[in-house]
């Protein structure tokens, strides 16, 4: 599991409002998302839940395994103040454990809302359940939007 | 529960020079779109005429790379090929087994071949690499009883697998398959501990996708054998029809 966290910088935040429209901001992210399973498409799963962390919200991922341990996600968090699309690649390890783990780099490319010029990048960590297809992933980098 | 008919590709045989010709029929049953499925191999050997099919060395089995094996949730444990070699299948841990099938092989005995049922048991093997490896137990009984452990590793897009020299008797030439037929999925049993009990359940299966490609699914098998010859047979999967022109 993962602890508390706290945003590393939060540079718009002392701005006037009419220069924070135009202003970068730069967070620190660790979210972590319990994941159920809703449907698959061959080798893609889709997967649904809660995230919590540095911004809470739903999340939904499209995580392809086709036999490859090179495994892929197309992840969309949906927050309070906009989506943050995000594509992680990563390793899956032990494919034939009924819980094998996953890791690999997470890069951040837009969005809607605030998030619609989100930029950033960072680790993707993850427990892929073999049985319910639920997973448990775990994200840390840093945001910039 | 009454499975809808499997859906079937058979194709024609290709065969490179003098080499065995061979066919290859897949099946897809049930066949539902992105819905769970089991998927079935049946491969024919035919030699030339007045000679004997020479022993296989590989046999790479082919299907489109979005189908969902390695998401099927079949194999969560894995068997100890040296195990499963010594033992036979019950050394094996029920959630490891993916499969099964059966092979006809021929036996020379002095000028006679000798066809031989087989029985094939398939399972999930330990991973050196990441990729699900399996160990496919194959086992004879009459005229010749034998246990042989072949290995076969899950690429996307493929079911590779290795086949072992198999030694007739003294002075004649080498086992060799005829036929091959094998099954991924099916009436398989697992377990779960749910609130501290064990719960048979049967696993999900392969995952069909959502759509199927124009012209169908197209799988393929390559052969090769120890005399180096190689030879090739496709098979074609039609779409299902659409659900609104079902009948019955």
């Amino acid at each position: 599991m993962l602890c508390a966290w706290a945003p590393a910088l939060a540079s718009a935040a002392s701005l006037p409002p009419a220069n924070r429209a135009h202003s970068a901001t730069t967070l620190s992210v660790r979210d972590e998302g319990n994941l159920r399973f809703v449907r698959s498409s061959g080798s893609t799963l889709i997967d649904e839940g809660h995230a919590t962390g540095t911004i809470p919200g739903n999340v939904r991922i499209h995580f392809l395994y086709n036999g490859n341990p090179n495994v892929s996600a197309q992840i969309t968090i949906y927050g309070a103040h906009g989506t943050i699309q995000g594509h992680a690649s990563g390793r899956l390890s032990s494919p034939t454990s009924p819980n094998p783990s996953f890791s690999g780099t997470l890069s951040i490319a837009g969005g809607s809302g605030r998030y619609s010029h989100a930029r950033g990048g960072g680790k993707l960590y993850g427990v892929f359940h073999r049985r319910s297809y639920g997973m448990v992933v775990q994200t840390e980098g840093t945001l910039h939007y | 529960m009454a499975l809808a008919a499997p859906a079937q590709g058979h194709n024609a045989r290709a065969a490179a020079g003098g080499a065995p010709r061979a066919s290859l029929a897949a099946t897809f049953a049930p066949e539902r779109l992105g819905a769970p499925t089991t998927v079935t191999f049946a491969l024919n050997i035919d030699p030339p005429p007045e000679t004997a099919p020479p022993p296989l060395s590989q046999i790479d089995f082919s299907y489109p790379g979005n189908l969902g094996f390695a998401t099927s949730g079949l194999g969560l444990a894995a068997c100890d090929p040296l195990e499963l070699q010594a033992v036979g299948g019950q050394a094996c841990p029920a959630n490891s087994r993916m499969g099964g099938g059966t092979a006809t092989v021929e036996v020379s005995f002095g000028a006679e071949l000798i066809q031989e049922h087989v029985v094939l048991e398939l399972f999930a093997a330990p991973s050196p690499d990441g990729y699900v490896h399996l160990a496919i137990l194959a086992r004879g009984a009459e005229p010749v009883e034998a246990r042989i452990v072949i290995t076969a590793v899950l690429l996307p897009g493929h079911l590779q697998i290795d086949v072992p020299v198999v030694a007739g008797l003294p002075g004649a030439p080498d086992v060799a398959i005829k036929q091959i037929r094998a099954t991924l999925g099916g009436a398989l049993t697992y377990y779960e501990q749910v609130h501290g009990h064990l719960v048979a359940y049967r696993p999900r299966g392969i995952g069909l996708p959502d759509s199927c490609p124009r012209g169908g699914w197209r799988l393929g098998a390559a052969l090769a054998f120890q005399n180096g010859e190689q030879s090739q047979a496709g098979a074609v999967i039609a779409c299902p029809q659409r659900r609104g022109r079902r009948r019955g």
